[in-house]
C-alpha cells in the first residue's frame, strides 16, 4: 500500500472515531457516577437514529438538527426511566446482578417496542449530503462523515464544559471519585444520579442520531455499538471523558486498519499477502478487548498515567 | 453444618423429599403410555432447556455472575457433537466432546475477565457471542453460514432422544445439588455475597468463578449436543444467536434465580410457553420476556418460585424461620439477586 492510502484510512478511523466518542461517553458517565452497566443504551441507540428518521421524514427537519433536538428529548427520556426504574435499585461500588438484569430488561423492551413500531426491515437517512464527497488530492471523504464528525467534535467539547465548569459537573466528578466523601460534603446522590442518567441517555440518542446517518438500522441497530462502547471505555480506563476520546481513536483505528491492511501469511512454502475477510470486522472489537483485558487491564489511559507517574 | 441424613418433617418436607424422585419416575415411565409424538418432542426440548437453564443458575445464581455468553457454549457442544458423529463416533461420545469443548471455551473467556473487577465479565461474554458467530458465519469445515446436517445410520428413535435429554436434567440437578451442599458450594455464595470476605477466609474467588463456569459451560455443552443431534440440521443463526444465549438467561430469573428448583421451574414454563408465544407473537414474545424480567427485579426478586413461597406462607399461620442459608434454601428458595 502506498503512503496515501495510509492516510486515507487513517482519516477514516479518526473521523469513525468522532462519533464512536459521541457512543460511548454516554455510557461512560453513568458507569462512573452509579456503576452500572448501561445494557439499555443499545436501545437509545436505535431510538435515537429512528428519533431523527422520523424527524426527516415527518417534519423534513435535517437529520443534524435531528440529532440536536434528540438532546432534550432524550434527555427528559432519561430521568423518566431513571426516575421509574434505576432508582429502585440497590447501591453498589460494583455492578450488580440487579442492575444488569434490569437494564437488560428494559433494552429488550425497548428493542422490541422499536420491532412494533418500525418493522424490522433496514432504513437509512439519505440525504443530499450522503452521497456527495469531498476531493483532496487522490483523497475522497464523504461529506455526510465530515459533518457527523464536527456534530460530535462540539458535543464533546460542550460535555468538557459541562463536566469542568458546571457545578452538576463537579457534583458528578465527585460521585465518581468517591461517592461517600461526595455525599458527606452536600452533594444530592439521587439528584445528580438522575440528572447523570438523563445526560447518558441524551448522548446516546444523539449518537444514534449521528449514526443513523452513517448507516442503515434496524431495531436490533444498537447490539452491534453495545459492545464497541464498551471496549471504547475499557481502553479509556473506565472513568474519564478524555479516557474516551484516546479509546475510540484506538478503536477506530484498530477496526478500519485490521481488514485493510495486508498480513504477511506464510503457505504453500511462500510468503503472500492476506487480507482479513472483512466480515471478521464484527469481531474485530471482541479480539482488541481480549488483548486489552489481558495486557492494560487499566487501559491505555492507565498505561498513559503509570508512565506520567514514574516520570 | 449439620451431617448426616435428616428425616424431612411436616407434610411441606416429605413434599420437598419425595417430589423430584415423583417426577423423575412419571418421565421416565411416560413414553410406556404411547402419548402424541409432539407430547413427547414438547417434553424433550423443555429438557434440553431445563438443563442449560441449572447450567446458567450455577454460575449466575449461586456465584453471581450474569454471563449473556451461554448460546456460545450451547453453540459448541452442538457443533462438536455434530463433527464428532460425523467422524463416526457415537452420539454420547460427541456429547461428552461437547461438554469438553465447551469447558475449554469457559477458560478461554474466564482466565482475562475474572482476575479483575467490575463489569468485565458480563460485557466479554456479549462480545464472545459476537465473535464466535462471525467466526461460525465464515468457517468452511462446519458449512459456514448456510449450517451443517448431522446424518445417523440409526433409525431415529424419538424416546431415545427423550431418554437423553432427560437423563441431561438428571444429571445437571445431581451436579447442581451435590455442589449446592457442598464445601464449594458455600464459597461460591459467599462470593455473591461479598468478594472480598469471602476471599479473607480462605475463598480463591478466581479459582471458584472458572471453575464454575467450566462447569455449566459444560452442562450447557451437553445439552447442545442432545439439541442438535434430535434437530439434524444446525446453524449459526440458530445455536449461536444472541437470542438462544437471552433464553438461557431468562428461564432462572423467571423461575428463580439461585435456586435449583426455581431454575428447573424456569425451563419448564419457558420450554412449555415458548413453543406457543413465539410462534403467534414472534415480535411479541421478547417484550414480554423483557417486561417480566423488569417486574421481577424490581418486585420479586426470587422470581416465581419466590411468589409461590409467599403464597404458601399466606395459609400457614407460622412464619418459615430465616436462619442461616443451610443447602435447603439453595435447593428451594431463597437464593436472592443478591444474596442475602
Amino acid at each position: 500500500m502506498e503512503a496515501v492510502e495510509y492516510l486515507d484510512l487513517l482519516l477514516k478511523a479518526l473521523l469513525l472515531a468522532g462519533v464512536y466518542a459521541a457512543m460511548a461517553v454516554g455510557m461512560t458517565v453513568v458507569y462512573g457516577v452509579m456503576k452500572i452497566v448501561n445494557l439499555a443504551h443499545a436501545g437509545f441507540l436505535m431510538l435515537g437514529a429512528y428519533f431523527a428518521l422520523e424527524m426527516f421524514q415527518r417534519f423534513h427537519i435535517d437529520p443534524i438538527l435531528g440529532a440536536v433536538l434528540a438532546l432534550p428529548v432524550f434527555f427528559l427520556f432519561g430521568m423518566a426511566v431513571h426516575w421509574l426504574l434505576v432508582r429502585w435499585l440497590p447501591k453498589s461500588d460494583t455492578p450488580t446482578l440487579a442492575s444488569l438484569l434490569l437494564m437488560f430488561g428494559f433494552w429488550l423492551v425497548l428493542q422490541n417496542v422499536g420491532y412494533l413500531a418500525w418493522g424490522n426491515e433496514d432504513q437509512s437517512i439519505l440525504t443530499p449530503l450522503t452521497l456527495s464527497s469531498i476531493q483532496i488530492g487522490e483523497i475522497s471523504i464523504p461529506k455526510v462523515n465530515l459533518v457527523v464528525f464536527g456534530a460530535a467534535v462540539a458535543c464533546m467539547v460542550v460535555l468538557q464544559i459541562l463536566f469542568h465548569r458546571s457545578w452538576f459537573g463537579r457534583s458528578m466528578r465527585a460521585l465518581i471519585q468517591n461517592p461517600y466523601a461526595a455525599q458527606i460534603v452536600g452533594v444530592d446522590d439521587q439528584r445528580t444520579s438522575r440528572l447523570t442518567f438523563g445526560l447518558g441517555t441524551a448522548f446516546a440518542g444523539f449518537a444514534g442520531a449521528l449514526l443513523g446517518m452513517l448507516y442503515s438500522f434496524s431495531p436490533d441497530f444498537g447490539r452491534q455499538f453495545l459492545l464497541r462502547s464498551f471496549v471504547i471505555i475499557v481502553l479509556g480506563g473506565l472513568e474519564s471523558i478524555s479516557g474516551v476520546a484516546l479509546g475510540a481513536i484506538v478503536l477506530a483505528v484498530f477496526e478500519i486498519f485490521s481488514i485493510r491492511v495486508p498480513v504477511p501469511w506464510y503457505s504453500h512454502g511462500a510468503w503472500a499477502s492476506y487480507y482479513l475477510p472483512a466480515s471478521y470486522q464484527p469481531a474485530m472489537s471482541f479480539a482488541l478487548l481480549v488483548v486489552v483485558l489481558l495486557l492494560l487491564p487499566k487501559g491505555v489511559a492507565g498505561l498513559l498515567e503509570r508512565k506520567w507517574k514514574a516520570a | 453444618m449439620e451431617s448426616g441424613m435428616k428425616l424431612p418433617t411436616g407434610i411441606g418436607g416429605w413434599l420437598k423429599a419425595t417430589l423430584p424422585w415423583v417426577l423423575l419416575a412419571v418421565l421416565l415411565l411416560l413414553p410406556a403410555t404411547h402419548p402424541s409424538d409432539n407430547l413427547i418432542r414438547l417434553l424433550f426440548i423443555t429438557a434440553v432447556w431445563t438443563t442449560t437453564s441449572l447450567g446458567w443458575n450455577l454460575l449466575g445464581g449461586m456465584a453471581g455472575q450474569v454471563s449473556f455468553g451461554f448460546a456460545v457454549f450451547f453453540g459448541l457442544g452442538a457443533y462438536t457433537t455434530a463433527l464428532l458423529m460425523h467422524v463416526g463416533h457415537s452420539p454420547y461420545f460427541g456429547f461428552a466432546g461437547g461438554a469438553a469443548i465447551a469447558m475449554l471455551a469457559s477458560f478461554f473467556i474466564g482466565l482475562p475477565t475474572f482476575r479483575l473487577r467490575g463489569p468485565y465479565f458480563v460485557i466479554a461474554t456479549i462480545g464472545l457471542t459476537e465473535a464466535v458467530r462471525v467466526i461460525m458465519n465464515n468457517l468452511d469445515v462446519t458449512g459456514g453460514a448456510s449450517g451443517y446436517r448431522i446424518i445417523e445410520d440409526k433409525p431415529f428413535s424419538q424416546n431415545e432422544h427423550y431418554f437423553s435429554a432427560i437423563a441431561a436434567v438428571a444429571l445437571a440437578v445431581i451436579v447442581s445439588t451435590l455442589i449446592a451442599k457442598s464445601k464449594f458450594g458455600l464459597a461460591l455464595r459467599a462470593i455473591k455475597q461479598d468478594e472480598d470476605a469471602a476471599a479473607h477466609v480462605g475463598v480463591n474467588p478466581y479459582t471458584s468463578k472458572l471453575w464454575i463456569h467450566a462447569i455449566a459451560a459444560g452442562l450447557t455443552g451437553i445439552a447442545g449436543g442432545i439439541y442438535a443431534r434430535r434437530a439434524a440440521f444446525i446453524y449459526p443463526g440458530d445455536v449461536f444467536a444472541f437470542q438462544t444465549g437471552i433464553s438461557i438467561l431468562l428461564m432462572p430469573v423467571i423461575g428463580g434465580i439461585g435456586t435449583i428448583w426455581g431454575a428447573v421451574l424456569g425451563g419448564v414454563i419457558f420450554g412449555m410457553v415458548e413453543e406457543q408465544i413465539s410462534v403467534k407473537f414472534p415480535n411479541l414474545h421478547l417484550l414480554i420476556y423483557g417486561s417480566l424480567l423488569i417486574l421481577i427485579i424490581l418486585l420479586e426478586p426470587d422470581g416465581l418460585l419466590g411468589l409461590l413461597r409467599r403464597l404458601f406462607q399466606l395459609f400457614r399461620s407460622k412464619r418459615e424461620d430465616s436462619g442461616s442459608p443451610d443447602a435447603d434454601q439453595v435447593l428451594w428458595g431463597r437464593g436472592g439477586v443478591e444474596g442475602r
